[in-house]
């Protein structure tokens, strides 16, 4: 009888042995919450994996992400320090002058300041108001100075988008608003930018904050171009801060520039 | 008025000449403020239009002599805004205009004393006239689009025409009154 039943479990020998080594890989892999049977998954999609080139332009494109990111917090930075230096560099110099008059009529977009040459204003002094850029002196009396607005038609300024470095020229457009034509065909730009005077204008101190863009049309030619918003208050300003400026100088230094790396380039 | 009359004496001449510079000064002088109430989008009342309106509107007015005056008050306000393109032609026809529609339509000065409504509609249309000649020589010069242009224009036009012929007869009837009375002190 005995006999008889080991000889029926010695026939099950190798069932058994099967089945408690299938028990024990079960509670090996249970054990180890599965990683042996996502290794083998791993192993087994591997061919319809995304290739190895994917992954590198993922990888390259993510490195990018960050440069870009660092690229503008550099700008940013060199930004703020410019603006710093700018304030404490010009501050002592600046003229503070209330607003004492609109534009006399309409179609111009001016302002008349309450201070003049008895105060050491001249023309193309450049105007601040709390905020950014506002304007340019056209004309001075002893005690009075006329501004032109740069939110004016006629005046014309080079300007470049902070973050990208995109130039362009902006027009204005009356009330709180300008238009800005951009130089390239695709320029790097998006609403919420920050846009200020570039060295290409004659007329203005390049680095000066002048607003912010709030749409972008990429579709227009020539140009694409872009609503530039003033972060100076036009239409509620109650003062102004004059700055020495004139275009003689800025056109000799831009002079002396071009000699000098025309000088450069020869060498 | 005999008393006032005695103490101007030689000078009760000038006392027209006198109105009429002080008032035009004060136009000038009022052109670049925006008071609260006085303005519409930024834009205040066009007072040398008002003005020109109120001067050529009065009897015995020549198209020459309302051209010429149009010819003075624009190079005025030439003066304080840019000269180019000069305020003196639109002046110049709202003058003319002003004389010529009178006198075509032969409108009563009585009525016009009497009753502010004929002022503040004759200075409505004329300065939608005024702008939109000047609208007319921003185009010519050619510095500005002709979309900006417009669009300036719509907003210029109507709020000028509207806060213009509101205050038309604050200008209009002291100015009036004031010219009557130093017409009959010369006369005197």
């Amino acid at each position: 009888m005995l006999k008889n039943t080991i000889r029926r479990w010695w026939d099950l020998r190798l069932p058994i042995a099967l089945l408690g080594l299938a028990v024990t890989a079960a509670w090996g892999v249970r054990q180890t919450q599965g990683a042996p049977l996502f290794e083998v998954y791993n192993w087994v999609s591997r061919p319809f994996q995304a290739n190895g080139s994917g992954q590198e332009q993922l990888i390259s494109a993510r490195t990018q992400e960050l440069q870009a990111r660092l690229l503008e917090s550099e700008a940013q930075n060199e930004k703020l320090k410019e603006l710093l230096g700018y304030v404490s560099a010009k501050k002592p110099q600046g003229i503070v002058a209330p607003i004492v008059g609109r534009s006399a009529d309409h179609w111009w977009q001016q302002i008349t300041l309450g201070r003049g040459s008895n105060d050491g204003i001249k023309t193309d002094f450049t105007v601040m108001g709390p905020g950014g850029l506002v304007g340019r002196v056209v004309s001075v009396t002893p005690n009075t100075s006329l501004v032109l607005l740069i939110s004016d038609p006629t005046s014309q300024l080079g300007v470049g988008i902070t973050r990208s470095r995109n130039m362009g020229f902006m027009r204005g457009k009356g009330g709180n608003q300008a238009v800005m034509e951009f130089f390239d065909n695709v320029p790097n730009v998006k609403p919420g930018d920050v846009v200020s005077t570039s060295s290409f204008s004659q007329l203005f101190p390049a680095g000066l904050p002048v607003g912010k863009i709030v749409s972008v049309d990429m579709n227009k030619t020539p140009a694409p171009e872009a609503i530039v918003e003033f972060s100076a208050p036009m239409n509620s300003l109650e003062w102004a801060v004059i700055y020495p400026h004139s275009k003689e100088v800025e056109q000799k230094a831009s002079a002396g520039e071009s000699s000098a790396s025309a000088g450069g380039e020869k060498q | 008025m005999k008393a006032l009359s005695r103490m101007f004496g030689r000078s009760r001449k000038f006392l027209n000449f006198g109105v009429t510079f002080v008032s035009v000064l004060l136009c000038l002088l009022i052109l670049p403020t925006r008071m609260p109430g006085m303005e519409l989008l930024g834009i205040s009342p066009n007072w040398l239009l008002i003005w020109l309106v109120a001067w050529s509107i009065k009897r015995k007015r020549t198209v020459w002599g309302a051209a010429s005056m149009g010819v003075v008050l624009g190079f005025l306000q030439d003066a304080m805004t840019a000269p180019n393109p000069s305020h003196a032609v639109s002046l110049v026809i709202v003058g003319v205009l002003t004389v010529v529609l009178l006198k075509s339509w032969s409108i009563p000065a009585d009525i016009v004393e009497r009753d502010p409504i004929p002022i503040a509609l004759i200075v409505f249309g004329m300065a939608v006239v005024a702008e939109t000649v000047m609208g007319l020589q921003f185009l010519a010069m050619g510095d500005r689009a002709l979309v900006e242009i417009w669009s300036d224009h719509q907003r210029v036009a109507l709020c000028s025409a509207i806060l213009s012929s509101l205050w038309a007869p604050v200008i209009y009837f002291p100015l009036n009154h004031l010219w009557e009375m130093t017409r009959s002190l010369e006369k005197s």
